[in-house]
């Protein structure tokens, strides 16, 4: 019998903040082609962030990056709570997605001056999720340990 | 008891169907999303919006004149005047450019479109007053209007560039402007004194934001900066047949 460790509750919670995130993202991707024109305002506000050009990344929307990173995660994560060994490379994937995230923070609080909430959440849910990960590696009980009876 | 074999949790396709399900979900509702979101066809021909286009401007009468003379299309004495305030780092502005162009042919000499730098500081637009600055210079060689186009057909590229002063060079060199003068003009006092009044024409009338269009003194609403917006309000005018409430300028010269 496999134990319900603490780590399975941590990939189920990846999963959750994942999901948020992917919504987020695909919010913000769906925005990035919909939005229609704003005028550029002394004001600060969260078109000022998503119309500015640090909005893309070689012609491609910084959301739809995120949106495919909180896929992975989620993947990686659900993967990992069926037995597959996928949980390193969550790691690998979240760490690197709260380093985008807190570049991107940094971008706007810098160089744009303006934060847009929707991206903010987005940061939180990649923190969230790196934060999951930092927590599982100091949870002794692995997915797949076997258990007996004896 | 006999000691049970250790059971390892097999690995399972149920995952992979509901990786494959999400997938498709997600695709699908943002495919939704955009779709469902994206304006009709024909968007130029939308009904003007006038709601908002009668709002006076803060100060017409007495805002600073700007610019003398000002960079204008059409006729000089023409009673309708069209007066845009924009940003070349501002992507709206960018986007209103066809709008006004197709406006300025399709008025010809019955308005008077002047055109006026407004370049906003905020950090993202910090080379928009060296952009003012650049096409107040082209100006000064006759080529106004065509660099100003320059700039915001290119102004990702050049927005994005950190030798930008060298791409503007190119512009220069390609309108058939002398580089020299036009490196100079740009740093010189008379082009930053042009913009600068241009400014304090803007903030006179109340403008916080990029492009601010007034139509004889009148703002006219963002949503209804489009060719058919524009074209219901400057008829609107030419049917009236007044006199401008705000001059764009005392004396005013053609480009």
């Amino acid at each position: 019998m496999l134990s319900m460790v603490p780590r399975t509750w941590l990939a189920i919670a990846a999963i959750v903040v994942a999901l948020a995130g992917l919504a987020d993202s695909v919010y913000l991707t769906a925005h990035h082609y919909t939005a229609e024109p704003v005028p550029c305002s002394l004001i600060e506000g969260c078109e000022m962030v998503l119309t500015s050009q640090y909005a893309e990344f070689q012609g491609i929307p910084v959301a739809l990056i995120g949106a495919l990173g909180y896929f992975i995660a989620f993947s990686l994560a659900l993967l990992t709570i069926y037995g597959y060994r996928t949980w390193p490379l969550f790691g690998i994937q979240v760490t690197i997605m709260a380093i985008v995230s807190a570049v991107l923070v940094y971008i706007q609080a810098a160089w744009i001056g303006a934060f847009c909430q929707f991206c903010l959440i987005s940061a939180a849910t990649s923190m969230l999720l790196f934060l999951i990960f930092i927590v599982s590696l100091f949870v002794r009980n692995n997915f797949v340990t076997p258990e007996t009876d004896q | 008891m006999a000691q049970q074999a250790p059971q390892v949790k097999p690995k399972s396709s149920a995952p992979i169907i509901i990786i494959g399900v999400v997938l498709i979900a997600v695709v699908l509702i943002g495919w939704y999303m955009i779709s469902g979101s994206k304006p009709a066809q024909g968007n130029n021909n939308a009904r003007p919006t006038t709601a908002n286009a009668n709002k006076p401007a803060v100060n017409p009468a007495t805002a600073p004149p700007g610019a003398n003379p000002p960079n204008f299309a059409g006729g000089v004495n023409a009673s309708v005047v069209v007066e845009e305030f924009a940003d070349f780092q501002c992507a709206a502005c960018a986007g209103a450019n066809p709008t006004m162009n197709e406006i300025k042919s399709m008025f010809g000499s019955r308005i008077k479109f002047v055109f006026r730098n407004y370049p906003l500081a905020i950090p993202q637009h910090d080379k928009a007053y060296d952009a003012a600055t650049a096409v107040e210079a082209a100006g000064m060689q006759g080529k106004f209007w065509e660099f100003q186009s320059q700039l915001f057909n290119n102004q990702k590229e050049w927005s994005s560039n950190p030798n930008y002063k060298q791409m503007w060079n190119d512009y220069a060199k390609n309108l058939g402007l002398n580089v020299d003068k036009f490196t100079t003009d740009m740093a010189g006092l008379a082009t930053k004194g042009r913009v600068d009044a241009d400014m304090a024409r803007g903030r006179g009338l109340g403008v916080t934001s990029t492009p601010s269009v007034f139509i004889n003194g009148v703002l006219v609403d963002f949503n209804s900066m489009t060719v058919a917006g524009l074209k219901g309000l400057i008829d609107a005018e030419l049917a009236k047949g007044s006199a401008p409430s705000a001059p764009a300028a005392a004396s005013p010269a053609s480009k």
